[in-house]
């Protein structure tokens, strides 16, 4: 059967090439839900996995937020994915990454939490981006409150069309459309800006929520 | 055979093209470069209301309230005979620019073996033409000047197949020769050019001198002339001079849509799209405004072109009021992409490139673009770059360069502090975001640069744990105290 066969060659395919995207199936959630994982990946954040089409929260108070960000930078780039990043209070450290990452990275740049949401909403409704990361940890709480709730249910419905996915990085727990919400909950030392990356990466402690099925799905992972 | 491609009227029409409707209302043309400015050509409608040509504008509008007046613009007439001659090579190579609005294309080695396949090829012209409101004729006929004479008459496409005999019953006249020598003829009783041509050419030559003999030569299917070959002007541009002062964009959006249009339409009918499109507004000050715009993905799509100057447009503010407009395109093939399997590129660059326009809008271009390291080591160095994701392939990623453990939240610009010292290390700090104690700090690390010009730099920086389990960079320079960023 030349249809087994098809299968047989794309299953071939998204075992070999975890990297790939495979678009004539991208649209089916249920056949391929996730952003592609490497193979060998660890446990903890490394397995951290962003569902296609949906909007997610990582919520987070200085407990390792900008590392994740940068660590979801560097696995995009791995699958030659290009990403923006909607940096809502300029609060980006470019030097410390890698200019190979840097060159798939759209960077917006922006001062207050209203301009980054009108950029956030430019850019879901281009469609040409697959990752969209959006920071406003660094904003104001006033800033943030005022942020009106149908915000979120505006940005689902457009990465629901797009296929795409939107990370939001929050202080607090404020999206309540997200369909994915992990809550960062290390706490580091000054001995820790010793550590080498990958060690400090397993320690990023996590706690990933599944808001669509509204039960809890993981504990807190650490590796 | 010989296809001559004429457009009655062409001025006129040059006038109105940017205007179809016009076409349909009583439409006159002056030509203000004439000592005595007169009426030169008129729609049939104006000519209806008693109008004719010579009137000047002031008796044409007492036969005709409502009568417009346009005015001749070279500059139209030349984009109106581009497109003649470009619509003309894209059916045959051998063409000439006889004249304004006259086009004479060679028909030998087309394949157009019989009368059918002839009107066909005809009306593919006609209609071309008409997409860019040009109404035209085409005669065809075994000489260039009798094709010429063909395409003047009453039908849309004339075939002449029996050259004496179309001649022999056309007026003198239509050769517009001298005044002396129509006289002549005419005391002879010479109405028609077959009467003409029965008179011999040496008799001709004789009797009525050179003039004439050139005369008996044009009409004579037996010498056939040599087109002086052209290539079409690779130009593409449509210009308009407003009657009135623009304040608003409302009304150039309309002309523009329209430039756009006319503009996409050229070339697809030589199968090219838009690489570029340059814009250049015209103010009442005397100054220009120009602009040119890249189009990522060329394209022929009018609604993909117009949305990108429409970007544009919408963020322009001008000191003065616009009374000109040129839009120009600079073609290109159109490229075909082959995505790859491990590639990911934009899927549609042109409307990206449209979204980055918005951003720019509503950020500053200095907000938007790809991060780009400088090579330097002064702290937070970099420039931002206009995006170019088709050429950023990673083919074999070395991630990390550097091994950065927590990354940093800068605060731009660092927020000034102040520390309290014991020893070398900072024990108190003072600031924004916290005020209290430091259990413990790295440093100092000290770094500097740029002592050879004005720019020079230099900082103590430590990095420190306060006394609620925050980790902060803070650093002191020649400025002052500050905290640079918050590592999370």
């Amino acid at each position: 059967m030349p249809v087994a066969n098809v299968i047989q060659l794309r299953a071939l395919l998204s075992e070999k090439f975890p990297g790939l995207r495979q678009h004539l199936n991208s649209t089916s959630k249920a056949q391929n839900p996730r952003f592609p994982i490497p193979k060998n990946s660890k446990p903890g954040i490394l397995n951290l996995e962003l569902i296609k089409g949906a909007l997610m929260e990582i919520v987070g108070k200085n407990s390792g937020s900008a590392t994740l960000l940068r660590e979801l930078l560097y696995r995009a780039a791995k699958e030659n994915q290009i990403v923006a990043l909607i940096d809502g209070s300029d609060s980006f450290d470019v030097t410390q990454i890698a200019e190979d990452v840097l060159s798939r990275v759209l960077w917006i740049r922006c001062h207050q939490a209203g301009d980054a949401l009108k950029a956030a909403d430019l850019v879901l409704r281009d469609g040409n981006l697959p990752l969209v990361l959006l920071d406003l940890k660094s904003n104001s709480e006033k800033e943030l409150r005022k942020i009106p709730a149908t915000t979120w249910y505006r940005f689902q419905r457009l990465v629901e069309e797009t296929n795409a996915v939107c990370v939001v990085f929050t202080p607090r727990q404020m999206i309540s459309s997200a369909q994915k919400r992990i809550t960062v909950r290390s706490h580091f030392s000054i001995a820790d800006l010793e550590c080498d990356t990958g060690e400090l990466l397993h320690q990023l402690e996590m706690e990933i929520s599944d808001e669509r099925r509204f039960e809890d799905i993981s504990e807190p992972a650490t590796a | 055979m010989f296809a001559a491609v004429f457009i009655p009227d062409c001025s006129l029409q040059a006038a109105l093209r940017l205007e179809p409707d016009s076409g349909k209302q009583p439409v006159a043309l002056i030509d203000s470069g004439l000592p005595k400015i007169g009426i030169v050509q008129l729609t049939t409608i104006a000519r209806n209301f008693g109008i004719v040509e010579g009137m000047t504008p002031g008796q044409a509008m007492a036969r005709c309230g409502h009568l417009k007046i346009k005015i001749r613009s070279s500059t139209q007439e030349k984009s109106a005979m581009q497109i003649l001659l470009q619509t003309a090579y894209a059916f045959s190579p051998n063409i000439e620019a006889t004249a304004l609005g006259v086009c004479t294309m060679e028909l030998k080695g087309l394949g157009l073996e019989n009368e059918n396949a002839i009107q066909n090829w005809a009306e593919k012209i006609l209609k071309t033409l008409a997409q860019f409101h040009l109404e035209s004729k085409i005669g065809i006929a075994p000489a260039p000047e009798l094709a010429l004479l063909a395409a003047h008459g009453t039908n849309a496409i004339s075939i002449v197949q029996n050259a004496n005999q179309f001649v022999s019953g056309l007026p003198v006249a239509a050769l517009h020769p001298p005044m002396d020598i129509l006289e002549i003829l005419s005391c002879w009783g010479i109405q028609t050019i077959g009467q003409f041509l029965a008179l011999g050419k040496n008799e001709i030559a004789e009797r009525l001198g050179e003039e004439a003999l050139e005369l008996f030569e044009r009409v004579s299917a037996s010498s056939v002339r040599p087109l002086k070959l052209v290539s079409p002007p690779e130009e593409f541009f449509e210009q308009i001079e407003f009657e009135n002062e623009i304040e608003t964009a409302g009304p150039l959006l309309f002309v523009l849509r329209r430039f756009v249009e006319q503009l996409s339409r050229r070339l697809e009918a030589i199968y090219l799209v838009v690489a570029e499109v340059r814009f250049q507004l015209g103010l009442s000050s005397g100054e220009k405004y120009r602009r040119a715009f890249k189009i990522p993905s060329p394209t022929g799509g009018v609604e993909i072109l117009f949305r990108t100057l429409q970007t544009h447009l919408e963020t322009v503010r001008t000191d003065s009021p616009i009374v000109s407009l040129e839009l120009s395109a600079i073609p290109a093939r159109a490229q075909t992409h082959q995505f790859g399997f491990f590639e990911s590129t934009l899927r549609n660059p042109n409307q990206f490139a449209e979204t980055l326009a918005r951003l720019t809008a509503l950020l500053g271009a200095e907000n938007v673009g790809t991060p780009q390291l400088i090579s330097s080591n002064q702290p937070d160095s970099f420039r931002l770059a206009m995006t170019d994701f088709d050429s950023a392939t990673i083919q074999n990623p070395k991630l990390r360069t550097q091994n950065c453990a927590l990354a940093l939240r800068r605060f731009r610009p660092p927020l000034p502090a102040h520390f309290g010292f014991r020893g070398e290390k900072p024990v108190l700090i003072r600031s924004k975001i916290f005020t209290g104690g430091v259990s413990e700090a790295r440093g100092p690390f000290l770094s500097s640069g740029n002592w050879w010009d004005n720019n020079r730099w230099a900082r103590e920086e430590w990095d420190i744990e306060t006394t609620d389990g925050s980790l902060l960079r803070i650093f002191r320079s020649g400025d002052g105290d500050f905290v640079e960023g918050i590592y999370d």
